[in-house]
């Protein structure tokens, strides 16, 4: 039988995307506990929204950088791989989100460091001594998943996967859906997950960034807000 | 009362892998039921560290983020320094933070520690709000649960990871027991069967009772620590 993905790569990749996974994803609401400040999704809006996030916002911008920066990893192009990270870092307009996004992603890369040890996060470590790169989590988990041997359209998926996972982790929280209709809204998404990982596979470097003002409005307010739960 | 400094140091005999790599800074876990006095010890317990050569910086894990952290900070204006007490979102999970998955902690220290590198004393307050609450030993080299006498003698006799297997049980607001129908000999004595004679101290933050033990213990530790991986 022609298995196109090795058993161990197929292990890592659903290692690091399991929700027990030291990722410091659940404090991160990706932009929904806002939202729910603003009083501005319900329970039924809840599923466009992730679909919306998904097609304009993490697909432009996260899953992008991931898919060039994987395969910049692989064709061992480590100056792509440096300016993938500078522009997804420059294009994440909410201090939040840049926070998160390296916080999550230095954590990875050390940890990662220590649980797959490959070459290429040896290589990027190195580059974060130099002060070449941030430690962007999207382009940390691209170096992460190519030095495992996981195909970039997998390892996109798995992201896309995990941030939609911790999407409805959040939901439920924030009292927005219930751990059974999560279930549905996740498994709702599917197709979603599908087409961005399609359109992500498409773009070049200068496509990178999403594009969602009202996202980044409500993410400004939850910057500001007297309590929060999620650090984003 | 039972004198903490006489008691094992490190009850868990935790195997080698399961400690935190020396990295010159100590790090404390401060854990307890909501309301029992954890930011208040802290408050309490920085100018003491401090009096005794230590460098602390504090990171407060809340429900509702900075409420902690701002109250600490009004606190001790003119002790430590703002820049040096941080609040860590949980997303609702507290637990989650300090134990299962404490990345974001680990990067709210590291943060602290490249903008202060003189820092040698981290204290984590963990917004958990039960008994079962432990922190990561890849997190924190030792913790304290802080139980208050309001919340009843029994508190002990529940056990719980927290309360059994924290290095340092701390037994606070002794003296509004008589007032809460807490029998503190009680409390006291069940504490230390259930800990099988391990470390219990009695506090009261405010007027600094049993601080100085706390602080004492915390560098003994260090020390032994220091000692047994020389």
């Amino acid at each position: 039988m022609n298995d196109p993905i090795p058993i161990p790569a197929l292990l890592t990749g659903l290692q690091l995307t399991d929700s027990a996974f030291p990722s410091g994803y659940y404090t991160l609401s990706h932009g929904l506990e806002g939202f729910q400040q603003a009083r501005a999704v319900t329970p039924s809006s809840l599923p466009a929204l992730l679909h919306d996030l998904l097609r304009h916002s993490v697909g432009p911008a996260d899953a992008t950088a991931l898919a060039l920066a994987h395969r910049a990893v692989t064709a061992d192009d480590w100056d792509e791989v440096v300016a993938v990270e500078q522009r997804l870092h420059a294009t994440k307009l909410g201090r939040e989100a840049r926070q998160a996004a390296v916080r999550t992603g230095r954590q990875l890369l050390d940890l990662a460091d220590e649980v797959y040890g490959t070459a290429p996060i040896e290589r990027y470590r190195g580059l974060y001594r130099d002060g070449a790169v941030r430690g962007c989590q999207p382009v940390v988990a691209a170096v992460v998943h190519a030095g495992n041997g996981l195909p970039v359209r997998q390892a996109v998926t798995c992201e896309l996967f995990a941030f939609a996972a911790s999407f409805v982790g959040a939901a439920m929280r924030l009292r927005l859906t219930d751990h059974r209709r999560a279930q549905v809204v996740l498994h709702g998404a599917a197709p979603v997950i599908e087409e961005t990982v399609d359109a992500a596979l498409d773009r070049e470097l200068p496509d990178i960034g999403g594009c969602v003002p009202v996202a980044d409005v409500m993410a400004g307010r939850h910057e500001r807000a007297e309590a929060r739960l999620f650090a984003s | 009362m039972h004198d903490p400094m006489q008691a094992r140091h490190h009850h868990h005999d935790h195997d080698e892998l399961m400690r935190r790599p020396k990295d010159g800074v100590l790090r404390v876990g401060v854990a307890g039921p909501v309301g029992s006095g954890k930011t208040a010890l802290i408050e309490a317990l920085v100018p003491l560290l401090i009096e005794r050569g230590r460098t602390p910086a504090v990171i407060t894990n809340d429900i509702f983020t900075t409420e902690d952290a701002a109250h600490v900070r009004r606190t001790l204006a003119g002790i430590l320094e703002a820049d040096r007490i941080v609040g860590v979102e949980t997303g609702a999970c507290p637990h989650t933070a300090v134990r299962d998955d404490p990345t974001m902690n680990q990067a709210a220290a590291d943060e602290l520690l490249e903008r202060f590198p003189e820092v040698d004393t981290l204290l984590f307050e963990s917004g958990g709000d039960n008994l079962t609450l432990t922190f990561s030993p890849a997190l924190v080299d030792l913790f304290l649960f802080v139980l208050d006498t309001a919340e009843g003698d029994k508190m002990p006799r529940k056990r719980g990871p927290g309360i059994t297997e924290c290095e340092l049980l701390v037994i606070n607001k002794v003296d509004i027991a008589p007032y809460v129908r807490c029998d503190l000999a009680v409390m006291e004595s069940d504490a230390h069967r259930v800990r099988d004679g391990r470390p219990v101290v009695l506090t009261n933050s405010l007027t600094g009772e049993g601080l100085g033990t706390i602080a004492d213990f915390l560098l003994s530790h260090e020390a032994a620590q220091e000692t047994a991986s020389a």
